[in-house]
């Protein structure tokens, strides 16, 4: 029963691991798209276990809510942005063996810093905390490298589940207040990014981010 | 008289009359001081069997020419190891010299060379390590300048040489005084009770002067940058003598201090070793990949293996620092065997390095080829040694790494957070090495010696005379038993890798065991692909009707192919080289000659390629443009008056009355 | 060492070479149906497999015993790592010599001396074929020892046959975090070493864009068989690997005929299954640029370190 649970856990924590690394590699938008789809089942599969397994039917309730909004609003609205049908994260500011690499390295990072954590608590839950710290990380560093507009928010995403993995692993869940403000903080990200990036088609032809720096000038 | 003195007076006995041969007229010198040389690496080989058999500690002489010579296994596997090699240079010598390495000199310097490698891997006490390493150094230096009136680069490889292994010698010497001053003790049998109650910090500055000092004579990156300029002008047996023998004595000497004497330290000393080792492994290799000139290639290859060597020992260093004797006994025996086992493939390689360059006056890949016919012998033998340096079974050098990965993969089993980190990426960087040593080594044999021959030189190219295809062809026997039965030599080394409490490795003539359980067996491996292939081969040579040969290859549509449109080395390590792009940073020019009528026609296109030693370019050229400027402002202090100089002399003198009654 | 272990080893060996070019042809025959056409049937390698072997080899001017000698070692590797490798039972003969590191070291002299006859023809192609084959072989290393070490781990051996017999009788590990990093690394692995989509096309006619084609561009008659044949064992090999590592049910790992004839059938199940997965999935990718292919296999390198640190860190003593 309780192996069972762990399984589950591991299983969920590593295909948002292994999803937050496709990531890095992946350059079409549209596959990027269907990989945070998935990362955001499989997110809702961790919480679902973890509300399983206490007997928390809030947390169920937001397992299904978690499901709704970032397996199919989420991607359905980021579809919508990306509107030319096979546009590519192209040239990104840190080349993919590179950024591969750098993934394998917050991972190490993130193992590292989370070790006496688990120490502390040496539950199944706690230990696979690394992994949200792995994925946060990794959402940061795709903000940091990649040029499109797209990928931004992706990173963005990225974030959020890392954030949203800890916390439930660590506390059995943040307030749901926060984490649906946070998921609300997202989604209005996205409109907004969907009236820029019309607008900066509009007006460029290209949503590429370098392009906006001259509008400094 | 017991069988140790024998030997030991052997060698004393060898030394004087390899010194004596180099005497005889030049027709006869070669073959009495080669005899000589042979016979001085033959006793040493047996007094490194009494090291096993019978460990002892004995003063020879008395008064201030007392001589401390300890026979014990650790330096017993170097005995081995230097005193084959010798044997095998010494018969390869008496083909190959001629010219300045057939002088007296040259002769004289190699029977002190080997001595005193010997003479390293005896001492007994602080006093003789250093004067065999001084000495060693200084004949090495005398040999790798043999050729110093033909080119400029032997005179700036043998200032570089020169100028390295003086400073590492500093280190050593520094080192050894901390040590003793520590201690009070200059007999390395007590050394480790005497030292083991010192102050941390002392420890800590014993270990980083250890690092430094024979670090740079086993050629780690930063301090290698003497091994590829050195190891090429060098004559092609002492190059053999340098890296196989001379190098791992950098390795011997790590061991002995940091194994041996210091023992268990701090945990950032295994971690500084295995960042260290990673990173020669790592370069070296990438380094070997790109180099176009064989002997070059070599020498980069022998810095990578001995980076594996220094991980193996960083490893082991995590290991003890953690209490867990028996994955550090693992690794301490990587750690030897990979030393033992590059000795031997690396001597072959350099012996058949310049068996080609005797031939065909060429170490340069891009214009051999076509040598497997011309010289066959010399080609199986080189292939025997790639084999090797690949790390690819039947050769020795497979079991050696497979022992490395065993050791980093058992040691991550009930680790601490920092090993858990440090040994996966140690796996990855040993991996993408062996990887990039089997590129290396395709290249090194399949352009080298396959194919058709990309100058006249090689076509030209005959075999080598018969003393110098026996000096090879025992190393490469060698070669192949360490491969096939590493229980051999592993006894021994088991012997050598003395942690109390562990018994890490037992092995049978066919198996090899680790006590965390993992098992090898290569004759097994090599018996089954040996009867498959053969299967294979008498089922299609029974079959049909026999072979053809001399048909045209194919050329896109019939026209014969010129030796020109062959790949060559350095197009063969492109793709590599591109991929490592950051690290290498080849440096690349095209110039375009357009006709004289009209520039849209080209009559010319050249591409010229230089990958260069970035560490070299990047971190020596601005250290010694600093050390020139500092030298021509020190100029400016110096105009020739007698009158200056006797003013500093008076300020120097008032200052120091300053200071004193202050 | 037991009857049943040398029957074992024996059947193995049979069954793999014997699969191997019935593996290609399925592989063909998917495609074909895929793509609409009606295909030559799943026997077809086999078929000109019979014919080849009966021609005369031809060897060009100025090559020499590397290109005859290649063939035979690929062979003999391949089938040395057949018998190695628990495919059926984890009982055989030879069960405690199948360490994974060696396995690897085998596969890749095979590969050594396929890129040493592409060499030794002198022709540019040949050249081409070495060189951007063993840069392949050199780069899938890490991946392959990382996953090694990612699997050895929860086992406590680098042994497949313990590996194999842990992963049977403790089904709690095959849905881990580490099976599923080193499913996607080891799977990269496979399509690298073994020539396929996206890192190297095997139908291709072109030269430029050849890698293990060029090289055997010279062989012919018995060689080519030789090679051919050996090439499909090694596709074999890797996939049906990956299959056991994953999908261990079936595996023997006690002796009797029984146990025996299930292991045979479910290991050509589970190649069955991995190969339609393969051959179908080909159908909808293209070959990747020859300079992205360091790409997915710096992906592969990421994921084995990853499972290297999710064995230790998340596995560990919470089974």
């Amino acid at each position: 029963m309780s192996n069972q649970f762990v399984q589950a856990l591991n299983l969920a924590a590593g295909l948002i691991l292994l999803t937050a690394v496709l990531t890095l590699w992946i350059r079409r938008v549209s596959t990027l798209v269907r990989l945070i789809a998935l990362q955001g089942v499989a997110l809702a599969v961790l919480v679902g276990t973890v509300a399983w397994h206490g007997h928390d039917q809030q947390l169920g309730l937001l397992a299904f809510g978690i499901l709704a909004l970032k397996a199919f609003v989420l991607p359905y609205l980021l579809r919508r942005v990306s509107t030319q049908p096979g546009e590519a994260e192209t040239d990104p500011l840190v080349n993919v063996p590179a950024s591969l690499l750098a993934a394998a390295a917050l991972a190490a990072i993130s193992y590292a810093v989370t070790r006496p954590l688990v120490a502390l608590v040496p539950s199944a839950q706690v230990r696979a905390t690394p992994v949200g710290l792995t994925i946060a990380l990794i959402g940061l560093f795709v903000l940091l490298t990649r040029r499109r507009a797209v990928s931004q928010v992706i990173g963005f995403i990225l974030i959020d589940n890392g954030i949203a993995v800890v916390a439930f692993l660590t506390t059995s869940g943040v307030p749901l207040v926060v984490e649906l403000g946070s998921a609300l903080d997202v989604l209005l990200a996205i409109l907004v990014l969907q009236i820029l990036t019309n607008r900066i088609q509009a007006v460029f032809g290209d949503t590429d981010l370098d392009g906006l720096r001259e509008l400094r000038d | 008289m017991n069988s140790a003195a024998v030997v030991v007076l052997g060698q004393g006995v060898f030394t004087v009359l390899g010194t004596l041969a180099a005497f005889l007229p030049p027709n006869r010198r070669a073959m009495a001081a080669g005899l000589a040389t042979g016979l001085l690496g033959a006793t040493g080989f047996a007094t490194g069997i009494v090291a096993f058999t019978r460990p002892t500690t004995m003063e020879v002489g008395s008064g201030l020419a007392q001589v401390s010579i300890r026979l014990d296994p650790l330096g017993g596997i170097f005995l081995l190891i230097i005193g084959l090699l010798a044997l095998a240079a010494s018969c390869y010598a008496v083909g190959y010299v001629s010219g300045p390495s057939a002088s007296r000199t040259s002769w004289i310097a190699l029977t002190l060379f080997i001595a005193s490698m010997q003479l390293v891997a005896m001492a007994g006490s602080v006093a003789v390590f250093v004067v065999g390493w001084e000495s060693m150094a200084v004949t090495s230096l005398l040999l790798v300048w043999t050729e110093h009136q033909h080119s400029r680069a032997v005179r700036s490889a043998g200032l570089w040489y020169a100028a390295m292994s003086q400073l590492g010698f500093l280190l050593i010497l520094g080192m050894f005084a901390l040590l003793v001053s520590t201690g009070g003790q200059s007999q390395f049998l007590n050394m480790h009770s005497a030292v083991s109650t010192g102050s941390p910090l002392l420890r800590s500055g014993v270990f980083l002067l250890a690092l430094a000092g024979f670090g740079m004579k086993a050629g780690l990156v930063p301090v290698h940058v003497w091994l590829p300029r050195a190891h090429p002008e060098a004559p092609s047996h002492v190059s053999a003598l340098m890296s196989g023998a001379m190098v791992s004595l950098g390795i011997y000497g790590l061991i002995r201090i940091v194994i041996e004497v210091l023992g268990r330290g701090p945990i950032w000393w295994g971690l500084l070793l295995l960042a260290f080792g990673g990173v020669s492994a790592l370069y070296g290799i990438l380094q070997a990949v790109v180099a176009t000139d064989l002997k070059r290639l070599l020498a980069y290859s022998t810095t990578e293996n001995m980076g594996l060597a220094t991980v193996a020992i960083g490893a082991a260093l995590l290991f003890i620092a953690a209490g867990r004797p028996i994955p550090a006994g693992v690794a301490i025996a990587a750690a030897l065997l990979l030393v033992v086992n590059h000795a031997f493939f690396k001597g072959l390689l350099f012996l058949a390095a310049g068996a080609v360059l005797k031939a065909t006056g060429l170490r340069d890949l891009d214009r051999l080829g076509g040598l497997v016919s011309r010289m066959p012998t010399t080609a199986r033998l080189f292939a025997v040694g790639a084999l090797a340096a690949a790390a690819l079974p039947p050769a020795n050098g497979f079991v050696s790494e497979w022992l490395l990965l065993q050791s980093l993969v058992q040691g991550e089993r009930g680790s601490s957070t920092v090993t858990a980190l440090a040994l996966p990426i140690a796996v990855a960087v040993v991996a993408l090495t062996a990887g990039l040593a089997v590129a290396t080594f395709v290249k090194a044999f399949g352009i080298g010696f396959l194919a058709r021959p990309r100058s006249e030189a090689a076509d030209l190219a005959v075999e080598s005379p018969m003393a110098m295809r026996f000096g090879m062809g025992l190393l490469a026997l060698i070669v192949v038993i360490l491969g096939l039965f590493p229980t051999v030599v592993l006894h021994r080394i088991a012997l050598a890798t003395t942690i109390p409490g562990a018994r890490p490795i037992t092995a049978t003539w066919a198996r090899i065991q680790l006590a965390g359980g993992a098992s090898l067996a290569p004759p097994m491996l090599v018996a089954l692909t040996v009867a498959f292939g053969a299967l294979m081969a008498g089922y299609v040579r029974w079959h049909g009707r026999p072979r053809r040969t001399g048909a045209l290859t194919w050329g896109n549509g019939g026209v014969r192919l010129s030796s020109r449109m062959e790949y060559t080395a350095t197009s063969f390590a492109e793709p590599l080289q591109r991929v490592f792009d950051n690290i290498l940073r080849p440096e690349q020019d095209v110039s375009v000659t357009p006709v004289a009528e009209s520039r849209y026609l080209v009559e010319r296109v050249g591409y010229e390629q230089r990958v260069d030693d970035v560490v070299e370019t990047r971190f020596y050229q601005p250290l010694l443009a600093m050390g020139a400027a500092w030298g021509e402002w020190g100029r400016r202090l110096a105009p020739g008056s007698v009158h200056r100089y006797v003013g500093y002399v008076f300020g120097a003198l008032l200052i120091a009355f300053a200071v004193i009654s202050l | 060492m037991t009857v049943f272990g040398v029957v074992t080893a024996l059947l193995q060996v049979v069954l793999v070479a014997a699969v191997g070019p019935i593996l290609v042809g399925v592989l063909r025959q998917l495609r074909a149906r895929v793509e609409g056409r009606v295909g030559a049937g799943i026997l077809q390698p086999w078929r000109d497999l019979i014919k080849l072997l009966r021609r005369e080899p031809i060897s060009a001017a100025g090559t020499s015993w590397v290109l005859i000698l290649a063939p035979v070692v690929l062979m003999g590797t391949s089938l040395a790592v057949a018998v190695l490798v628990p495919y059926v039972s984890t009982r055989s003969a030879t069960a405690n010599s199948s360490d994974l590191f060696a396995v690897v070291a085998l596969l890749l002299v095979g590969t050594v001396v396929l890129t040493l006859a592409g060499l030794d023809t002198g022709t540019a192609f040949g050249g081409m074929g070495a060189s951007r084959e063993i840069t392949i072989a050199a780069l899938v290393e890490p991946a392959v020892l990382l996953a090694v070490f990612a699997l050895s781990l929860p086992a406590g051996s680098t042994n497949l046959a313990v590996i194999v017999a842990r992963r049977v009788s403790d089904q709690a590990q095959l849905a881990s975090p580490v099976s599923l990093l080193v499913v996607v690394a080891l799977t990269i692995v496979t399509l690298a070493e073994a020539g396929r989509l996206p890192v190297d096309n095997p139908a291709t006619h072109l030269e430029l864009t050849m890698i293990h084609e060029a090289m055997v561009l010279e062989y012919s008659g018995r060689d080519l068989a030789l090679v051919e044949w050996a090439s499909s064992i090694r596709l074999v090999i890797l996939l049906g690997l990956t299959a056991n590592l994953f999908l261990p049910w079936g595996v023997a790992t006690q002796a009797g005929a029984l146990a025996l004839l299930v292991g045979v059938v479910a290991f050509l199940a589970k190649l069955l299954l991995f190969g339609a997965v393969l051959g179908i999935g080909e159908v909808f990718i293209a070959k990747f640029r020859l300079f992205r292919v360091p790409e997915l296999l710096a992906g592969a390198v990421v994921l084995g370190f990853l499972a290297v640190m999710a064995a230790f860190f998340l596995v560990q003593g919470s089974g």
